[in-house]
């Protein structure tokens, strides 16, 4: 097992860390609306609507590969 | 050359970009704000500059840089060519590092055991991290890479992913974001990353000190103190 690296460097403060990704207030506002929101879909559904954007498969799983692009 | 500027906390992670790697690109972001550090991505930096000089940049600049080696295989794709920018991205960042060794530490992942001495008989001796192709792997071997005095346990790491997860459709339907692998979207999963470290964290804190306290990414002066933690 390779040797663990210990973090002692101090941890950026969350804002600051926020600050320098420079997002627009207004998209910071509109995204954690949606981080907020309730589910209101029912599991059956949410999981219909990621497998189109996410594969739900794990790798090795789904044998047809989609094609990629690295 | 002046030697660049290594910040201390970055991470570069050399992935596969392909939709079958969604949910462990996902895992990575996510658990590695949760261990306090900083992905970066070659694809997360805007602009024109070749790619080749935009994963150099951030090989100088990173301090650990993670390279996951488990999806080099044959391209779907005519012609069926093998995935070499991965195994190319881990040369370059290990001759680098033997210029600057208390600079940079580089890691190798794999999805399984034994399969990098075989596929890269030259790193025998380097030990990769195995995640097993899941997103509880992922987060299991970052907490054995990287020991952080307040890293949260992984079951922790897992609502802080399962409730991204659940929010990317709808992120990615209202900004109209090609891919999860852009630029954009890429700062827009740092940006809701460090939202759900700090909903998980704020949770655990409730749940230790059994005080009723909104989460507010704008920060209380409650939530101050907390922060400090993160």
């Amino acid at each position: 097992m390779p040797r663990p690296i210990h973090i002692t460097t101090p941890i950026e403060p969350l804002e600051s860390r926020i600050k320098r990704l420079r997002i627009p207030k207004a998209r910071q506002k509109e995204w954690l609306a949606i981080m907020r929101e309730p589910d209101s879909d029912s599991p059956a559904t949410q999981e219909i609507k990621l497998i189109s954007r996410i594969s739900a498969f794990r790798p090795g799983e789904n044998l047809q590969r989609a094609a990629t692009t690295r | 050359m002046p030697r660049p500027l290594v910040d201390p906390n970055s991470v570069f992670l050399n992935i596969p970009y392909d939709e079958e790697f969604d949910k462990l690109y996902l895992a990575y972001v996510v658990g590695l704000y949760q261990l306090g550090l900083v992905p970066f991505l070659a694809s997360g930096i805007p602009g024109g500059e070749r790619r080749l000089d935009r994963v150099l940049t951030l090989i100088r600049n990173c301090r650990y840089l993670i390279h996951d080696l488990s999806r080099v295989e044959l391209n779907v794709a005519s012609p069926s060519t093998p995935r070499f920018n991965m195994p190319l991205e881990l040369g370059m960042t290990i001759a680098w590092a033997k210029l600057y060794p208390k600079r940079h530490t580089w890691f190798v992942w794999e999805s399984e055991k034994y399969r990098m001495q075989h596929s890269i008989s030259d790193l025998n001796g380097a030990d990769p991290y195995i995640h097993e192709g899941t997103v509880t792997g992922i987060f299991s071997e970052l907490q054995s890479a990287f020991v952080f005095r307040d890293a949260p346990p992984v079951g922790e790491m897992m609502k802080a992913y399962d409730l991204i997860e659940r929010k990317i459709g709808r992120i990615l339907a209202t900004t109209g974001t090609p891919s999860i692998y852009s630029a954009t979207f890429f700062k827009e999963l740092c940006f809701i990353s460090l939202d759900a470290v700090g909903i998980s964290r704020f949770k655990r804190l409730q749940e230790n000190q059994g005080v009723n306290l909104q989460w507010n990414l704008k920060g209380s002066k409650r939530l101050r103190i907390a922060d400090a933690d993160f």
